[in-house]
């Protein structure tokens, strides 16, 4: 099959077009599923970024460049990296905040959801419980497979682990070496059915954690040998070093029991709110039991009644979510006390409070300064802080306040929200002008970004939005158009070439069999002789032009099918032309003229008007010997006329050969619904109008009208129709 | 001149529609003075034909299958073979006419013209006169003043139409696409048009070129 070599080139296009796409396709695939894309990783806590971090539960902020958790929450997790990671190894360093719970990594994680053990994938962590190093495999349920304690020491809090990680094919290998221990602790297992791939995560359980120098590498079988190995090698545990120095230098105090803390504590214990009561003039000590709500910037500290703010507590480390007792001066604010020089003693940890839910106008009353709340508003601007605080102003309402998030991870939230989102914020609320400035009349101070929350993105009418949609489908329409008028051009163009090749036919066809039987019948009637009979001379003559004029319309068709009768722009001067080419070298003057707004014409009303006009034409130069031909084309609304007069001699209708081209000519107007008009006087002139109705025009300013119009007639007239033919049913 | 009463004309008529040799040839038959030496339905049968044995007249018609009019005339010459030839056609553009007389032809004539008409060109091209009609002789004269095409740009205009872009048309040439785009350029003065698409399409309309697909 032969091809024309347009046609083969578009295909030859198309195909590369799709093939390159395809390859661009796999090439993006293969980039996004690569099972080493991002690797070797290495945190970068230390420089105070962790945007690619996404926590799942928990409090999870940079501190002093390490990533820190300070929640008790069973089951926080922080995860990071390509879901189509394989073979590779992640460690870290590892330090438990407090008793009872474990902290480690986790590898080949997926499927991942908020909850205790809402993932699938590898864990490996350090216990304090039972002062153990544990492995094992998360399937949204907890199958530890190995555990073994970590030498004499075990496992305590407030002591900097590290711990490494490796997966290879099913082999999960993991060791943990000590400041107290450098030989590591190792534990492995070859998984059967194992977790190919999935990224990476720290993890912490009923226990608060702090993590750094997060390595992530990828691994070889040489990597899991070596790995294997060491572990076998493992040597004597060697006496433990008690790290009680790096406790201390951590302020860490171990816990109370909790029966041991109510028993000591509940004796001198006030309510919170009482605390405004006391006297301004002379300050006086109070002990007040509460959990602390926040740390940094300030500590506060909540019960039932109220919050209250503790400056410089003589304080451990302390961590949302404790019950502490603090003892100290009280100092009462407007709207919520102070407590100086205070002491800090934590009793327990317990799971942090809940936030109470207030609006924006109810919080500015002050009533809530120094308690934990949350509420709606919509984000009016954002800016960055003094020491790298970021600041959100909001409103809800006619009510404005800020909110102050901690820098660190929040850094990608904070770019990512759009002005105009309402947002849901979980914070402690401040009335402080150190705080406010007295811009506005409370301050949220935010724990963390998981405080924040993005009810609805900003509303889509925004100045912005409304001009890029009006630009976009400005845009939109001048493509639709200029493809519509493409694909018009194009059906055009092939209607075109259509009528060329149909030019060509007839020309090969009819006209030449016109022209050889016109030479024929010449041939015959050259034979007969005029005085021997003379009607077949008569009849041969009329058959002749018969012949003659059938071939001349012909010509005509061919001619009007060919595309220059079109493209010349417009009829009249087509038919122009076409009476100048006839009468050249005569003395008849030849008259063209045009009234109205010119406008383009469908085929075939353009092609009858040109067929009759020539026919006109051809008849008035040929039979009436006029001096003046006119050729008239009128566009009026939705009508086109052509008139075409001459002052030549006239005839009477007869059913010769003129007869026969004029009801061709009416035939044809018929053919477009046109009317056909044709007055002719002997000896004054001869006038043939045709008038054809144009379908209406559609542009900008007409369409709706003629969308109307279509309506009515078409839906809304439907009944009445129905109605009229009911009654010509009756009639 | 008594001597072309007594020896006929001789012509030879070429035409690829049987209907037409067959009608032309009883028609000439009849009239005195006038031959009929032979019908060919292609220039390539027509040149074989006076190689054998010369005419005095050719009807010729343009549009044929293979060798064209036009083409049957440059191979005529080319051969040597001198015969007057009268162009007989049936439809005609200004290009047609103005490259049939380039190419030697010394009549012009429609398929539908009187018989009369047709005895006259005979009788006039055979006494060394040309014979072209009033209203294509104007034609012929609008025509002639117009910039001509060399044949490079013909040769351009004829891939131009085929849809080739200028580096395609240079390869093809074997020059380079700046080259093609200078001839380009000047297509477009000559014809009068605005763009190469259109200089196609002119050149189509005017029979400058023939697509043959």
């Amino acid at each position: 099959m032969k091809l024309p070599p347009l046609l083969r080139r578009r295909i030859l296009v198309e195909l590369l077009a799709s093939l390159l796409l395809a390859l661009v396709f796999i090439g993006l695939r293969a980039y996004l599923h690569n099972p080493s894309r991002g690797l070797p990783y290495r945190d970068s806590f230390a420089r105070g970024n962790a945007d690619e971090w996404k926590a799942l539960g928990g409090t999870w902020e940079l501190v002093n460049g390490t990533m820190r958790n300070d929640s008790d929450e069973r089951g926080a997790k922080l995860l990071m990296g390509s879901p189509y990671w394989r073979n590779y190894s992640i460690e870290s360093d590892i330090y438990l905040l407090g008793i009872n719970g474990d902290a480690g990594l986790i590898i080949r994680s997926g499927d991942e959801e908020e909850g205790v053990n809402a993932y699938s994938g590898y864990y490996a962590g350090v216990r304090t419980l039972d002062s153990a190093f544990v492995l094992g495999r998360a399937e949204h349920g907890w199958m530890e497979i190995n555990k073994q304690s970590h030498g004499p020491s075990g496992i305590r809090p407030a002591q900097w682990y590290h711990l490494k990680l490796l997966a290879y094919d099913c082999q999960i290998v993991a060791a943990v070496t000590s400041p107290s221990q450098a030989a590591p602790t190792s534990l492995s297992f070859a998984d059967s059915d194992c977790i190919h791939s999935g990224r990476i995560g720290l993890r912490s359980y009923s226990s608060g954690g702090i993590w750094r120098n997060v390595v992530v590498r990828p691994a070889t079988h040489q990597n899991l040998v070596e790995m294997l190995e060491s572990a076998r090698g493992q040597g004597e545990p060697r006496p433990s070093n008690p790290a009680t120095e790096d406790s201390e230098f951590l302020g860490f105090q171990p816990l109370l029991d909790q029966e041991q803390a109510r028993a000591h504590s509940n004796a001198s214990a006030q309510n919170i709110e009482s605390l405004r009561l006391a006297s301004f003039a002379k300050p006086v000590t109070a002990t007040v039991q509460g959990v602390v709500i926040l740390t940094a910037p300030r500590l506060f500290v909540q019960d039932s009644t109220g919050g209250v703010y503790v400056p410089q507590p003589k304080a451990t480390h302390l961590k949302v979510g404790d019950e502490v007792e603090v003892t100290g001066e009280v100092h009462p604010g407007d709207f919520s006390s102070t407590m100086e020089h205070a002491t800090v003693q934590v009793l327990w940890a317990r799971a942090p409070m809940p936030p109470v839910s207030v609006t924006a106008s109810q919080a500015s009353t002050g009533k809530f300064d120094a308690t934990f709340i949350e509420v709606q508003g919509r984000l009016k601007g954002k800016e960055h802080g003094p020491d790298n605080t970021l600041i959100l102003d909001l409103d809800e309402g006619p009510q404005s306040f800020r909110a102050i998030l901690n820098p660190g991870r929040s850094d990608y939230l904070f770019g990512k929200l759009k002005l105009n989102s309402s947002l849901r914020l979980r914070g402690i609320c401040v009335v402080d002008a150190e705080f406010t400035k007295n811009l506005t009349p409370f301050v949220l101070l935010l724990r963390s970004n998981e405080d924040l929350e993005v009810l609805a993105g900003p509303p889509w009418w925004s100045t912005g939005h409304v001009v890029v949609i009006v630009v976009a489908s400005l845009l939109l329409a001048l493509i639709v158009n200029f493809v519509y008028h493409r694909i018009a051009h194009w059906r055009l163009q092939g209607v075109l070439e259509e009528r060329q090749r149909l030019a060509h036919e007839m020309h090969d066809t009819l006209a030449q069999s016109f022209a050889g039987i016109g030479f024929q019948l010449q041939a015959i009637r050259n034979r007969v002789l005029p005085e021997e009979n003379p009607a077949v001379l008569q009849q041969l003559d009329l058959a002749s032009s018969l012949v003659r004029h059938s071939h001349e319309e012909a010509r005509r068709s061919i001619a009007m099918l060919r595309p220059e009768s079109l493209e010349s722009g417009d009829i009249l001067s087509a038919l122009d032309i076409c009476a100048r080419r006839m009468v050249e070298g005569g003395s008849v003057q030849v008259v063209s003229e045009r009234e109205g707004d010119q406008r383009s014409l469908p085929l075939h009303i353009a092609n009858t008007l040109y067929f009759v006009g020539q026919e006109a034409v051809a008849n008035a130069v040929r039979h009436a010997q006029p001096t003046i031909l006119t050729i008239r084309l009128k566009y009026s609304g939705n009508l086109v006329s052509l008139k075409i007069e001459d002052n030549g001699a006239g005839f009477v209708q007869g059913n010769g050969l003129l007869g026969f081209g004029i009801r061709g000519m009416r035939r044809r107007a018929q053919s477009i619904s046109a009317t056909f008009q044709l007055q002719s006087t002997p000896g004054e002139g001869t006038r043939i109008e045709i008038e054809a109705p144009l379908p209406p025009r559609v542009t900008f300013s007409t369409w709706p009208k003629l969308f109307w119009k279509y309506a009515m007639e078409h839906w809304i007239n439907a009944r009445p129709t129905r109605y009229s033919d009911s009654h010509s049913y009756r009639g | 001149m008594p001597d072309q009463q007594d020896t006929p004309i001789r012509i030879l008529i070429v035409d690829d529609h049987p209907v037409v040799l067959a009608g032309l040839t009883s028609m000439l038959d009849t009239q005195a003075g006038i031959e009929v030496a032979g019908s060919a339905s292609s220039g390539e049968e027509a040149l074989e034909m006076l190689r054998g044995r010369p005419a005095d007249l050719l009807l010729l018609d343009l549009r044929m299958p293979g060798m064209s009019g036009i083409d049957t005339l440059h191979a005529l010459k080319r051969a040597k073979i001198s015969v007057r030839v009268i162009i007989l056609t049936s439809f005609e553009t200004d290009e047609d006419i103005y490259r049939a007389v380039q190419a030697g032809a010394q009549g012009y004539l429609l398929k539908d013209a009187p018989q009369s008409d047709m005895i006259d060109a005979i009788k006039a091209v055979h006494a060394g006169k040309r014979y072209i009609p009033r209203q294509i002789a104007a034609r012929l004269a609008e025509r002639m003043m117009r910039t001509d095409l060399t044949a490079r740009e013909v040769e351009v205009l004829q891939m131009l139409a085929r849809g080739l872009t200028n580096k395609e048309i240079g390869g093809a040439l074997d020059i380079s696409a700046n080259t093609v785009r200078n001839h380009v350029n000047s297509i477009i003065v000559k014809l009068e048009v605005s763009d190469r698409t259109e200089a196609a399409t002119a050149a189509i309309h005017r029979g400058i070129i023939e697509i043959n697909s």
